[in-house]
């Protein structure tokens, strides 16, 4: 009967009355047998988020266990339960409801352009740096995997200058400095709102079943996983640095060298708030983000993402887009969610509320601050200047005081041998 | 019968597994080739009694008297086969001079018997051969490196340089007492905090800055992943790394490993196949990144610590030179960056050249950099150095070109920092965890965490105006 009375509740969490209402509140009362079980109206208002999320729609399924479960209400369905658990945990986050009106469409709130570009004649990164010795890409399938690649000399400095910017710019904000592990057991993965099993999972298995953190996120929220806070501790600001492991491919052309690879360096932030805070957080976050690119002096866009470009727990998302001035495009570069109380639902992170001392779910954001290799390519493409590229001034200081960036003749160019024969 | 059947499956499996490295032409159609290593049998039997010794002192399970019977069979089936072919060529070429003279047709079908006659005893002494190349190539593979004469062929390592005695405190907190720094869930998870968190990445950052600045490195960020045919080259105990689930799979032998950038191998990726000229020589690089060794830490044990886990930033050397005299010294000059870098610290440390039974059998000499752990009342790795000769190189034909034929090059290197292991040692010493008294720090004025809230206002003002 305990978990009868777990499945009303988690029921309970995704059936709140009003939109408004579901977004921003957390539930704490403890769900009776006398309860009615989620409505049917509950179920159709569900199931539209989640089409509007393009979220895999798993209603219909939802629904049949409940009429299952309704049936048979005096007798114990394990099985029915438990399946019944599993749907409802697949669920989307509720939207933010400004986001409803963007018709799958991402509204451009803001465009900060510090440089000036030429319209045509710009080199791409792969070109610019493969030119100056600095990186290498090719033929490295059968020995370091798919996609890997190598920087070297002053893009190898340059990826520690960005991160060492990013921590001084964080760290001089209030957030905390976390070392995080990389290696983590599936559940701490799918409590973050990403899928491990499937044939398009972008989670890396090990041999031992545990996976691979495809962002800092996943091992942060771990860490708070079954705390209580006070409130007086919130909002809780912390950064990590850790590589992010990633199993997507794309065989777009537009996504090809290191734009979309499977291993790479991020400084994430990642916060936690009371309800009341969780907005006002989400914009601290945001501005950080806005004011380390301004200081980059590149050129980028930010977005308010419309509920298809949600992915399962965010509740609302900012992306900003650098301008690539060498694949003339724009590319994603950073963003930040509000998880609401997605992730601390599954995660049981929770505060005493200093009014009441009532235990209710925290609410919990994360943004990025530098996921390196795009912002490799765009510093690079932007600061391109014939046969050198120049550092941003921001970063002189953590690059050994150099100015610009030429080419290493001392990094072997890539001449390879097919096959040598043996004495 | 079942069980047979399994024992049997394993063994194939498992001989099937070393063939990552090392396929033979039956198999290549199932089976990319995706690297063909040199194999020096000339270099490798000159010296017998160096092999032998190598062998024995490494305590390695391997009768070279057999392997060298079966170098003889391989041998003699080898020249069998050469001599075929070279008959073989005979014949094409008489068959096309008569052809085009228009001479007797009698003996053009001789000819032409005698050709197929060839053909068919070629492919069949393949055949025959496969099985005999297939025991002979994989176990001349296993065959160690020689050991470098600076190595301790006995049980007992040789200590080459110490700082400072061990403290003779009689009751040490263990690190993981400290939960405001640490928080230790296994080997795989743990999280560090404050002043660890942020020595853990300035320290692996001041590290490579100082080998570049002060050593000539070129830095580097190498793949996390590493196929098995690198391991297998570097003779690196397989288990030494997690094993990666790729839902695609192309060649299923040569399957990943996850490594980390951080760590030796990861280099090997960047280096396989390449011709370099002699200019680029010595080539030094230094790499930050993560390290993920998960035997290595549990010489440290039993208990699972921040010395056992594993994960770790790391810094990684690498060094190629032409010869094996410049290898010596670039591993000398590896170990005097690294021992200024701990002497800052002013940590009880050591450097020992370790025992050959503890060596891989591709390393021919490792310095082991050890920082004392007074919890465990000993010294603990922190980093190591070691010499490959052109053991690795010979590989993963790894060369340069020197009148029209190939040397190869002779590798130094290792991870000269393990921060996980470092902190831990640094915690339990009662030293404090600053990175900017390293050298290769920044210097970039006071410390950010250790400002206070009115210090970090006035910096936020001042970056107003810059």
């Amino acid at each position: 009967m305990k978990l009868l009375t777990n499945v009303r509740k988690l029921l309970l969490l995704n059936c709140r009355q009003s939109m408004k209402q579901r977004l921003m509140t957390t539930t704490i009362k403890k769900a009776t047998h006398d309860q009615p079980v989620i409505t049917s109206a509950q179920l159709d208002e569900l199931e539209q988020n989640a089409l509007m999320r393009h979220h895999k729609n798993n209603v219909p399924r939802i629904r049949q266990l409940v009429e299952a479960l309704q049936l048979s209400r005096h007798s114990t369905e394990e099985d029915t339960l438990q399946q019944l658990a599993a749907e409802l945990q697949q669920l989307p986050n509720a939207t933010h409801p400004r986001l409803v009106a963007y018709d799958n469409q991402p509204l451009e709130l803001a465009k900060y352009e510090h440089r000036l570009h030429p319209e045509v004649g710009a080199k791409q990164f792969s070109e610019l740096a493969r030119a100056l010795n600095l990186y290498r890409m090719e033929h490295l399938g059968n020995y370091t995997g798919h996609k890997s690649y190598y920087l070297m000399g002053q893009l190898a400095m340059l990826e520690q200058a960005i991160i060492q910017y990013a921590l001084q710019s964080l760290t001089r904000n209030g957030f905390k400095l976390i070392s995080v592990p990389d290696i983590l057991p599936r559940d701490i993965i799918e409590s973050c709102g990403m899928r491990t099993e499937g044939e398009r999972t972008q989670v890396y298995k090990l041999d031992t079943g545990e996976c691979l953190s495809g962002t800092s996120e996943m091992a942060l929220a771990g860490f708070f996983a079954n705390r209580q806070l006070t409130e007086q501790e919130l909002p809780l600001k912390v950064t990590a640095v850790s590589r992010c492991y990633r199993a997507e491919t794309s065989g777009l052309h537009e996504e090809k060298g290191i734009y979309r690879v499977h291993q790479f360096t991020k400084v994430e932030m990642f916060a936690i708030a009371s309800p009341e805070q969780s907005e006002s957080t989400l914009e601290e976050i945001k501005n950080l983000e806005i004011d380390l690119f301004k200081k980059f002096g590149i050129n980028f866009r930010l977005l308010d993402m419309p509920p298809c470009e949600l992915g399962a727990p965010a509740y609302q998302k900012y992306d900003i887009e650098a301008w690539l001035p060498g694949r003339q495009m724009w590319g994603e570069i950073s963003s930040c969610s509000n998880c609401t109380d997605y992730q601390a639902k599954r995660l049981n992170i929770t505060y005493k509320r200093a009014r009441d001392r009532a235990v209710v779910h925290a609410h919990t954001l994360n943004g990025t601050a530098t996921a390196i290799p795009r912002l490799l390519i765009s510093l690079i493409e932007s600061y391109q200047n014939g046969d050198c590229i120049q550092i941003p001034e921001v970063l002189v200081p953590f690059m050994n005081v150099q100015h610009s960036i030429t080419k290493n003749k001392k990094i072997p160019e890539t001449k390879l041998v097919k096959f040598i024969r043996s004495a | 019968m079942l069980r047979l059947r399994n024992i049997v499956g394993q063994c194939f499996i498992l001989r099937r597994h070393i063939s990552a490295l090392y396929i033979t032409g039956d198999k290549a159609n199932e089976n990319y080739v995706t690297l063909q290593p040199f194999l020096d049998f000339a270099g490798t039997f000159r010296d017998k009694v160096a092999l032998q010794q190598s062998i024995a002192s490494r305590g390695l399970n391997i009768n070279l008297e057999t392997v060298l019977t079966k170098y003889a069979a391989y041998q003699t089936q080898q020249k069998h086969l050469q001599r075929l072919e070279e008959e073989r060529e005979v014949v094409t070429k008489e068959l096309k001079s008569l052809t085009k003279s228009g001479d007797s047709t009698e003996l053009l079908d001789k000819l032409r018997a005698r050709g197929k006659q060839l053909r068919n005893d070629v492919k069949s002494l393949k055949q025959k051969l496969y099985p005999i190349e297939d025991d002979f190539i994989h176990d001349f593979l296993h065959l160690p490196n020689v050991l470098h004469a600076h190595c301790p062929q006995t049980d007992v390592e040789k200590l080459i340089y110490r700082h400072k005695p061990p403290p003779n405190a009689a009751l040490v907190a263990n690190h993981l007492d400290h939960k405001d720094l640490v928080h230790f869930i296994d080997n795989n998870r743990y999280y560090m905090m404050e002043q660890a968190a942020h020595f853990d990445v300035d320290a692996m950052q001041a590290m490579a800055r100082y080998f570049v600045t002060n050593g000539d490195f070129v830095q580097t960020c190498n793949p996390d992943f590493v196929r098995c045919v690198l391991l297998e080259a570097n003779a690196t105990p397989l288990t030494q790394y997690h094993l990666v689930r790729e839902e695609h799979l192309l060649n299923k032998l040569n399957t990943a490993y996850l490594t980390g950038g951080g760590a030796f191998e990861s280099f090997l990726g960047t280096i396989t196949k390449l011709s370099v000229y002699p200019s680029v020589l010595p080539l030094r690089y230094v790499a930050c990144g993560r390290s993920y060794n998960r035997e290595d830490g549990l010489v440290n044990g039993p208990t699972p610590s921040l010395y056992t886990a594993t994960q770790t930033n790391a810094v990684q050397s690498f060094v190629a030179t032409q010869t094996a005299e410049q290898a010596d010294a670039e591993l000398e000059q590896v170990l005097n960056l690294a021992i200024n870098f701990y002497k800052a610290l002013d940590v009880p440390f050591r450097i020992v050249y370790v025992a050959a039974a503890s060596l891989t059998p591709s390393e021919s000499l490792r310095a082991s950099i050890e920082v004392y752990a007074p919890s465990l009342k000993r010294y603990v790795c922190v980093g190591r150095i070691s010499n490959y000769g052109d053991y690795v190189s010979k590989r993963i034909l790894f060369n340069t070109r020197r009148d029209k034929h190939y040397d190869f090059l002779h590798l130094v290197g290792g991870p000269v920092l393990y921060t996980t292991r470092l902190i831990a040692a640094l915690i339990e010493l009662g030293i404090k965890l600053e990175a900017n008294k390293l050298p290769g720090a920044l210097q970039l004025g006071p410390s950010l965490q250790a400002m206070n809230q009115h210090q970090r206002d006035l910096q936020e003002f001042k970056d107003l105006f810059k």
